[in-house]
């Protein structure tokens, strides 16, 4: 190391140990002051790691939380950015703060990339393995279009031809350009491959990318992401490696499934949420983890679920779930259809930049199911909250049932009195995060992140 | 008399990339309180279009591919769509549906591609630079303010026989130098207002519906349905 990046590095350290023992913080402060000494000291630091790349548009955290719970069957010490900062400082703050490994010993990295900072992260660490999840329209006026987001990913894969790209085979765009590196794709192969359908209407990503033509599918699991071909040039999923053979139960709490043949188990809900698990099982089968530790490592994961966690208030059970964009936002809707109770719901949208500043993508949202379901009382806020209360009518959900609410503070108020013990939030990423600093004030949510 | 309005989502599978289809839900939304019944149609690559069909058209912003690929088939619809515009039917172009209604538009990597002319503006590219934010404008010959959200990096100049939408109070609007946004020529209106233009901007709403009928049903007395609709706008 050059006395340089020395320096730089013990000044993160320090800076890292000041903030975190008496200023509570340190995300990605001590990575900003350890760049301006060395802007190199990244790829000092990282050579001393084997690194996994986690990138795609929803579901980076959780992967990530799941591929190191999977990774931990194996190895000691797995160096992470559990705070969700996915860019270059955060993750130079995350190998700062980092146990540093045994000397001579190679430790292992799993860091969730944001998608545009892949490539200046890989211009200074070389990983070994990319895990892409999915790329959907999300934040428009930050990312662009499906296909920059991607380039941009790819722009990044390109700096390391030797990695190990493990993909989901279900999103076609993952199998849209050639690459040198060796590729692994997963999927699900749970239905019968002998359908012909087309995606939904509102769903991206649907033209063949040889022909152009539009993509139809032996099945889809949800938008675009299933057993996609093109009838008129041959264009096809990939052969996956590792596979959902099956799905036996869907609660908000709960899926039961098959990979492989064997079951799993994961206390969460949603059909992401299987992707995700997939995700971390490809990657512990692909360093030789096995398919009985893996589920081991499933049974310990109820504590990873951050984004979707239940909060007594006042004896009510509410959950926070965290929305985007359309599609994540649907597989919410999805999830909510799944729950046995009557429940209320309560949708809080603000338009600062870590939502998105533009709001139209919630008209793609499949709100017009959520009348059909059984719930109580719906609430809608944020500083937004005239987009959403006006999404939420045309829905055709009853004026009489709709309370409007732009105060966070008070829709805490009015969850302590709605009609039902299971209370639902969706929320963006300002407005979660809000509630979320309200909460914890008022002592419902424990200290801690 | 049960009235209806038969609306075309032109390309809706793949020109919809600003929650277009919000304004065929608010559509619905106001004709459902004057009992006029709404039905809707993705009209894609494979079919034909056909004007007589339809009474109301929503031709939406697509991402730079899939905008390829629409400008490739939109020739064969070409004459069905000027004959929709001519017959005075109301169309909401947006985006990428406005600039391919034009004489010609230079996508983002630079490319000139000839636009169907059902229109006279036409539209050039910045370079390095997107125009994006909150918009308002004003409607000059009705006084009202629209409201909305813009993202785009191609620049429109209006050609003849159009006029614009409003003038820009805030924000970029059609260049960014003439001070409009969107063009209106008959019945038809193209702008840059991302998607759901009718949801955020209720007055708005309520004339193009009561465009589109009035189209329909030449003879019928609309005063009291007009009084009837309720518009909101944010």
């Amino acid at each position: 190391m050059t006395l340089r990046s020395e320096l730089a590095t013990l000044a993160g350290r320090s800076s890292y140990w000041f903030l975190h023992n008496f200023m509570g913080g340190g995300s990605s402060l001590p990575g900003k002051i350890t760049t301006a000494i060395d802007p190199d000291v990244l790829q000092e630091i990282g050579k001393n790691y084997e690194v996994i790349i986690v990138s795609g548009t929803n579901g980076k955290t959780l992967t990530t939380a799941l591929v190191v719970q999977v990774l931990k069957e194996k190895y000691d010490n797995i160096v992470t950015n559990k705070t969700g900062s996915n860019m270059v400082q955060g993750i130079t703050s995350t190998f700062l703060e980092a146990k540093r490994p045994t000397k001579g010993k190679k430790g292992i990295a799993v860091l969730e990339v944001d998608e545009a900072n892949v490539k200046p992260i890989v211009e200074k660490i070389k990983p070994k393995m990319f895990v892409l999840t999915n790329i959907f329209r999300d934040q428009l006026d930050r990312y662009g279009e499906i296909y920059t987001t991607y380039q941009k990913i790819l722009d990044g894969i390109k700096l390391a031809p030797d990695a190990v790209v493990l993909a989901n085979g279900d999103e076609p765009i993952f199998h849209s350009k050639e690459l040198p590196n060796p590729q692994v794709y997963y999927g699900f192969s749970n239905e019968p491959a002998k359908g012909d359908m087309k995606a939904a209407p509102n769903t991206d990503g649907i033209l063949c990318p040889v022909c152009q033509h539009l993509l139809h599918y032996h099945y889809i699991v949800y938008a675009n992401l299933g057993d996609y071909f093109c009838p008129n040039c041959g264009f096809q999923r990939p052969d996956l490696r590792f596979k959902v053979t099956d799905v036996s139960e869907r609660t908000p709490k709960d899926s039961k499934f098959a990979i492989d043949g064997n079951q799993y188990e994961i206390g969460v809900g949603g059909t992401y949420n299987i992707y995700n698990a997939l995700a971390a099982y490809a990657v512990g089968r692909e360093v030789g983890i096995q398919p009985d530790q893996i589920r081991h490592a499933f049974d310990n994961n109820q504590r990873l679920f951050g984004r979707q966690e239940e909060i007594n208030v006042e004896g009510k059970d509410v959950s926070i779930i965290l929305v985007k964009n359309p599609v994540g936002t649907n597989q919410v809707i999805d999830l909510l259809a799944t729950e046995p109770d009557s429940f209320s719901f309560v949708g809080l949208l603000n338009a600062e930049y870590a939502d998105g500043i533009d709001t139209s993508w919630i008209w793609d949202g499949e709100f017009e199911r959520l009348p059909a379901m059984d719930i109580k009382q719906f609430e809608t806020g944020g500083k937004r909250y005239k987009d959403i209360t006006f999404r939420l009518k045309v829905a055709g959900v009853p004026d009489d049932k709709h309370t409007i609410q732009p105060d966070l503070g008070q829709v805490i108020e009015d969850i302590k009195h709605m009609p039902t013990q299971k209370v639902y939030i969706l929320a963006t990423y300002t407005a979660m995060m809000e509630m979320r600093a309200r909460l914890m004030k008022q002592g419902y949510i424990k200290g801690g992140k | 008399m049960t009235m209806n309005i038969r609306v075309a989502h032109l390309y809706g599978d793949l020109m919809n990339t600003y929650g277009d289809i919000g304004n065929i839900l608010t559509l619905r939304f106001y004709a459902k309180q004057i009992g006029v019944e709404v039905t809707d149609q993705i009209v894609s690559l494979e079919d034909d279009f056909k004007a007589d069909d339809f009474d109301f058209a929503v031709f939406g912003g697509g991402q730079d591919f899939e905008q390829m690929v629409v400008a490739k088939d939109l020739p064969n619809k070409k004459d069905e769509i000027i004959k929709f515009i001519e017959q005075n039917k109301p169309l909401i172009a947006v985006c990428g549906g406005y600039q391919m209604l034009g004489k010609y538009y230079v996508d983002a990597s630079g490319r000139k591609l000839p636009g169907i002319s059902a229109m006279n503006h036409y539209t050039e590219q910045q370079h390095e630079h997107r125009f994006i934010g909150n918009i308002e404008i004003q409607n000059e010959a009705t006084g009202q303010k629209y409201h909305g959200f813009e993202n785009h990096q191609g620049i429109t100049f209006l050609g003849d026989d159009e006029h614009a939408l409003g003038k820009v109070l805030k924000g970029y609007g059609n260049n960014g130098e003439d001070h409009t946004e969107g063009a209106v020529h008959k019945n038809t209106i193209g702008t840059y207002f991302h998607g759901p233009i009718m949801a955020r901007n209720g007055n708005f709403s309520k004339q193009m519906m009561f465009e589109a009928l009035e189209n329909k049903y030449p003879d019928y007395d609309f005063t009291d349905l007009k009084a009837k609709v309720k518009p909101e706008s944010y």
